[in-house]
């Protein structure tokens, strides 16, 4: 599935090294996922939100996910919060209940945001289990 | 009969298992159901304090509460358990609807931004609970996607249940709507804020969680 940096829009192919290694080319590290059918449409997207408020949004999300290293790669799936503006919060309590999905946040329309140090315990719980 | 012999089989493991952990009993439930007011009144009850503050703006408790050590006794029973407050849990939280209350915009997006966070916070707690009172509000419709995404993953976690409908001392309150939403679980109809019914409540909490 292609990814598309937050910070400067380049799309990136699934599998691409990139991703997890070295982070964009332009140094960030946090990543839109795009459904393959949907990519052109990202790709022309405009959205009603001011420069600021799509700032304003990310921070939110940081915020709230207590992202203690910026440096971890973002990935991004299904969402389960969506974010129309800062400070409108639409909650999917079906995806958020489930506890081997991660946590994902819809910022506009095509851009989202995962909670990665939960995934992480969650899959170590998962792989714990497993054992 | 079965239900008993069943809830009874649940217990005993439960108690092999959880072994000298304390036992953890959650609040859980959508906003302005009476949640804090409720973990108040079981505080002031038992401990002679309150645990956290109310207000009628919804989304006032952000962060999970825990109040440790409270033994409820009754006849020759005793029951100790830890008091988990959680953030009410919802849908769609908008700034807006905390701004008609009177906050202002940074205040209300401020609050927006924590009631989404503390709705996370109160499902991640949900593993660490033993036994789960929802609290609802009574003089509302209990068919809400809230209460039924709570009670629905209760079950499928299999935490025992207790289902309190609060507000009974307003009019509009009908506990028979809960109870018909919510048939297989025990409801017990109290006013947290005025302390009615609560001898019923203690009744209801140790056939629950004793």
């Amino acid at each position: 599935m292609p990814h598309q940096c937050v910070r400067c829009g380049k799309f990136h192919d699934d599998g691409d090294s990139t991703l997890l290694q070295k982070g964009c080319s332009c140094g960030s590290r946090l990543w839109f996922f795009v459904k393959k059918e949907s990519i052109d449409k990202a790709k022309t997207i405009t959205t009603s939100l001011t420069p600021e408020q799509k700032a304003q949004i990310e921070e939110d999300v940081l915020e709230i996910i207590g992202e203690t290293n910026p440096d971890e790669p973002v990935v991004l799936d299904l969402e389960s919060i969506r974010i129309t503006e800062p400070g409108k919060f639409e909650l999917d309590l079906v995806q958020l209940f489930n506890k081997d999905k991660p946590i994902v946040f819809k910022l506009a329309e095509g851009k989202y945001m995962i909670d990665i140090p939960e995934t992480f315990q969650r899959r170590r719980e998962l792989g714990e289990k497993h054992k | 009969m079965i239900k008993f012999v069943g809830k009874f089989i649940k217990k005993v493991f439960r108690d092999i298992f959880r072994k000298r952990k304390a036992l953890k009993i959650g609040l859980y439930g959508p906003p302005n159901g009476g949640k804090t007011t409720l973990a108040n009144r079981l505080c002031l009850d038992w401990l002679g304090e309150e645990m956290g503050s109310v207000s009628n703006i919804e989304h006032e408790t952000r962060e999970v509460q825990i109040k440790e050590r409270i033994t409820v006794k009754k006849d020759n029973h005793e029951l100790s358990f830890s008091l988990v407050d959680t953030p009410g849990i919802a849908t769609k939280i908008d700034y807006e609807d905390f701004m008609k209350k009177g906050l202002t915009e940074s205040e209300s997006k401020k609050r927006a931004k924590e009631a989404t966070k503390g709705v996370i916070d109160a499902i991640r707690w949900l593993d660490n609970m033993d036994v789960v009172i929802v609290v609802l509000d009574a003089t509302k419709d209990p068919y809400s996607q809230v209460n039924i995404t709570i009670i629905g993953n209760l079950a499928a976690r299999d935490i025992p249940v207790l289902v309190v409908g609060n507000k009974t001392d307003l009019r509009k309150a009908s506990i028979k709507k809960i109870k018909a939403a919510f048939p297989q679980y025990e409801v017990i109809g109290i006013s947290a804020k005025k302390g009615t019914n609560m001898e019923e409540f203690y009744e209801s909490l140790f056939v629950v969680a004793g």
